[in-house]
């Protein structure tokens, strides 16, 4: 398990160089706009040619790229042009924000979906037809279309729960709760509607199985045959989804918090692409490969200890 | 500059308007240098929150930009002069300037009870210091001090600027970024980025979080402190122009920019609304005046004829909601370089547009091509059609958003579509007409114009300046070097208690606050 482990790790780091590498090349072709940019329109001849090598975006792109990989290797993962922070420091910040509204997002939807669509495979009937109504709803209606909804009722006209900004949870946990409510329900809609329905039509396969029925015939109470032998079969596929649940989260994050003003990752990243700000690209590339290739790995892992067949690979 | 009242203004609102305008009225008189009048000590304990859309790039006075992030740098920096609401030079960290004869030697000389917030005194070293390094250091303020030769300071209150040629903006610029005064000790230092040594009248506080909320607590020990009524002003970066109304909506800040749909809604909440007609302008710029790219562009006629081709109101009501004004000139219908007289100029007349061309030796029309940029996307339809109603057919070429600045630098375009943040006359000619301007990549020059810039530069009667920046003005239009569409205005919306104070074009500053009264 643990060189299983490893050999994914491996290549997790593989994936990491060859997806820097490229971005680095890709945002080699606009370094003189960026540093246009930097100074405006007022920036003449000189002054932008004196800024390419103070940035040394006058050297030859490999070159660049290597010295930021150097860096990187070190710990320096540079500054913003555009905003005088260092990367890591502001990103690591930007990125707790995303987690902790993701990651609160995921932990309800597995809850919300788990709850749901075994309801749903175990009950039949009107419980299946309200599990499935509700995970059309979610498909259907855009979240930001609920966002805008929840902030002009329980925000504007209410004001029981703010409209823009983000509490840290160190702060004040009560306002860090009140910050996060909104948007995470807005990502929760989404998640349980993919996710509710994959349980439940794995559910409902499980419990058609043999080894259900000769559960059923040594007496084992129903209870224990869904929650303990069903739905361990069941999460396998189920992860599968969850982890995928979760890198399409991060994406949704990043209307999510331009909505709500959330100083989260999704927007710094969306902003420093807008403006060429390649130090932070570079750092939001690495994190978010990184990230990635972690979710995958811890997928795997639990995968793996979920259903021993999986760990052949 | 009354505030906005909706025709269902009740009476209590109608009292607090007239306080408004009293406070309105108070403040702008205290705009020149001091207060007229004191705001009582509770008001004094106010707390403003604004909502910006971008934070600064970095708080080093090297590389400040104006714009909305000078919200933050101007509280946080004293500079030199100030541009009053009437914009007019006035003193500021320097009491007095005098230029020489020959307006080549401009000597400043500083009030003594300035103070940096760590306690230490101003002095002319640090002012000196703070341009040299400005005038040394690639940046956006570095170009304004181009004719600047060299900078001294012979005693502790006077600093001497040498310039190898007069510039007749050098005043203006140190009203705004480019005079701000930094501590000549740490301005090299990797802290003055994000947390510099101020001289202004706010320090940044411990709460604040780069890049998303700057707070700034007044400094008691200014020397104006007593022009600033609020104790705390918070600058919320909120991207998201929604996002920003909700924040206004919900009390998170009680002064924002909104958009024109919104107006009456916000009104209607009891937000104050007030318009400034215009912080921009809409342009075409004809940048290939000489013909390199599209040799019908240097025919005067040709240029003219697309002048005409536009129905600038119909731009202004659809495109715009109304928010702006239809014009043909591009400098601030407040300063001395605006001539009302020149607006009927190019009126929306197609045919006479098409009788010009073919004059013109273009009967069949012409093709060009311009960059589809994140300005001009939601204009390009009515651009090129009416365009192509009087024969020009328009290609449009996708630009990535980092590359809107360079798409105009790099050549490519014969014309491109923007908006010109407007500003004082001289610094409108450097950024658009000046044959080192940004908006004139091709490097277009013309003796009578050079003529008159150069009777600008060695015109040392500010009267006399306006009057010759309306004949620059005259030019322009009558030579049609650009097709200007449109004013572009803005509207604050203000919470009960805080007003929005200013009549023109300055540099956005806390200073365009106030406090009404509760």
């Amino acid at each position: 398990m643990i060189s299983y482990a490893l050999r994914r790790l491996g290549a997790g780091i593989v994936l990491a160089l060859l997806v820097t590498l490229i971005t680095f090349f890709l945002l080699s072709g606009s370094l003189e706009s960026v540093a246009r940019e930097r100074l405006g329109s007022a920036a003449t001849p000189e002054s932008l040619k004196a800024l390419m090598t103070q940035l040394g975006f006058d050297r030859p792109a490999i070159v660049q790229y290597m010295d930021w990989l150097g860096s990187v290797l070190t710990g320096d993962f540079g500054t913003s042009l555009f905003t005088s922070q260092p990367v890591a420091p502001a990103v690591a910040a930007r990125l707790g924000v995303t987690l902790s509204l993701v990651v609160t997002a995921l932990i309800i939807t597995v809850l919300v979906s788990v709850a749901l669509g075994v309801w749903a495979a175990t009950r039949g009937g009107l419980a299946d037809k309200v599990s499935q109504g509700l995970s059309l709803i979610g498909y259907v209606v855009p979240g930001l279309l609920i966002a805008i909804v929840l902030v002009a009722v329980f925000a504007v006209n209410l004001k029981l729960l703010p409209a823009t900004g983000f509490t840290p949870f160190a702060q004040n946990p009560g306002k860090w709760a009140a910050s996060i409510t909104i948007p995470v329900i807005v990502l929760v809609i989404g998640g349980v509607a993919s996710m509710a329905a994959q349980i439940r039509g794995t559910m409902i396969g499980e419990l058609r199985k043999d080894y259900v029925r000769t559960l059923r015939t040594r007496g084992v109470p129903t209870r224990s045959i869904v929650l303990r032998h069903a739905l361990r079969n069941a999460a396998s596929p189920a992860l599968t989804v969850l982890s995928l649940e979760f890198i399409q989260m991060l994406g949704g994050a990043l209307i999510i918090e331009n909505v709500f003003a959330l100083p989260g990752f999704g927007a710094y990243a969306f902003n420093a692409s807008l403006q060429g700000d390649i130090p932070i690209i570079m750092g939001i590339t690495l994190f978010s490969v990184m990230l990635v290739v972690t979710v995958n790995l811890i997928t795997d892992v639990v995968n793996g200890w979920l259903n021993p067949k999986a760990r052949i690979y | 500059m009354f505030p906005v009242l909706s025709r269902t203004t009740s009476l209590t609102r109608a009292a607090v308007a007239a306080v408004a305008v009293a406070a309105l009225l108070s403040t702008a008189a205290c705009s020149s240098s001091a207060p007229a009048s004191e705001p009582t000590n509770s008001s004094r304990n106010e707390e403003l929150s604004i909502a910006v859309q971008a934070q600064p790039a970095s708080l080093d006075p090297a590389q400040l930009a104006e714009g909305q992030q000078s919200y933050i740098w101007a509280s946080i920096f004293d500079t030199l002069l100030m541009v009053d609401k009437d914009n007019k030079i006035r003193p500021n960290a320097a009491e007095s300037w005098k230029y020489s004869d020959d307006l080549r030697t401009l000597t400043l000389k500083l009030r003594s009870d300035l103070k940096f917030s760590s306690g230490d005194a101003v002095t002319s070293k640090d002012v000196a210091a703070t341009l040299e390094r400005t005038r040394t250091t690639p940046g956006q303020q570095q170009p304004k001090l181009a004719k600047v030769s060299s900078i001294s300071a012979p005693d502790a209150s006077t600093v001497v600027i040498q310039l190898s040629a007069p510039e007749p903006s050098l005043l203006n610029y140190l009203a705004q970024a480019t005079g701000v005064i930094g501590d000549a000790d740490t301005l090299a230092s990797d802290t003055t980025k994000l947390r510099p040594t101020g001289s202004g009248p706010y320090v940044l506080s411990d709460k604040t979080v780069d890049g998303t909320e700057y707070v700034m607590e007044r400094r008691d020990d200014y020397w104006n402190a007593s022009a600033y009524p609020f104790k705390t002003v918070k600058v919320k970066v909120i991207q998201d122009r929604t996002a920003q109304y909700n924040a206004l909506q919900a009390g998170e800040v009680k002064a924002a920019l909104i958009q024109a749909p919104q107006r009456k809604q916000a009104e209607g909440a009891g937000f104050a609304v007030k318009e400034v007609q215009a912080t921009a302008a809409l342009v075409l710029v004809l940048a290939d005046r000489k013909g390199e790219l599209v040799p019908a562009l240097a025919n005067v006629k040709v240029r003219q004829a697309i002048n005409m081709a536009f129905d600038r109101a119909q731009v202004v009501k659809a495109l715009l909601n109304g928010l702006g004004k239809p014009t043909v000139q591009v400098f601030d219908p407040n300063s001395g370089a605006y001539d009302p007289g020149l607006e009927d100029a190019y009126s929306f007349d197609p045919a006479k547009a098409r009788k010009l061309l073919a004059e013109a030796g273009y009967a069949d029309g012409f093709s060009m091509t311009m960059p589809s940029t994140v300005i001009s996307q939601s204009f390009e339809p009515v651009i090129t059609q009416a365009l192509s109603d009087i024969g020009v057919k328009v290609t449009w070429e996708p630009v990535p958003p980092q590359n809107t600045a360079s798409s105009i630098a790099s050549k490519k375009y014969p014309a491109v579509l923007w908006f010109y943040g407007l500003n004082s006359a001289g610094r409108q000619v450097g950024d658009m007409y000046a044959p080192e301007a940004f908006l004139n990549p091709f490097k277009w020059q013309d003796p009578e114009f050079d003529k008159l810039l150069q009777s600008i530069a060695t015109e040392p009667d500010d009267t006399a300046r306006d009057a010759l920046y309306k004949k620059v003005n005259e030019y322009t239009v009558k030579q049609a070097l650009n097709a200007p569409i449109a004013y572009v205005g803005t509207l604050w919306a203000t919470a009960p208690g805080i007003d929005f104070l200013p009549t023109g074009v300055v540099l956005p500053t806390v200073r365009d606050f106030g406090v009404s009264g509760k």
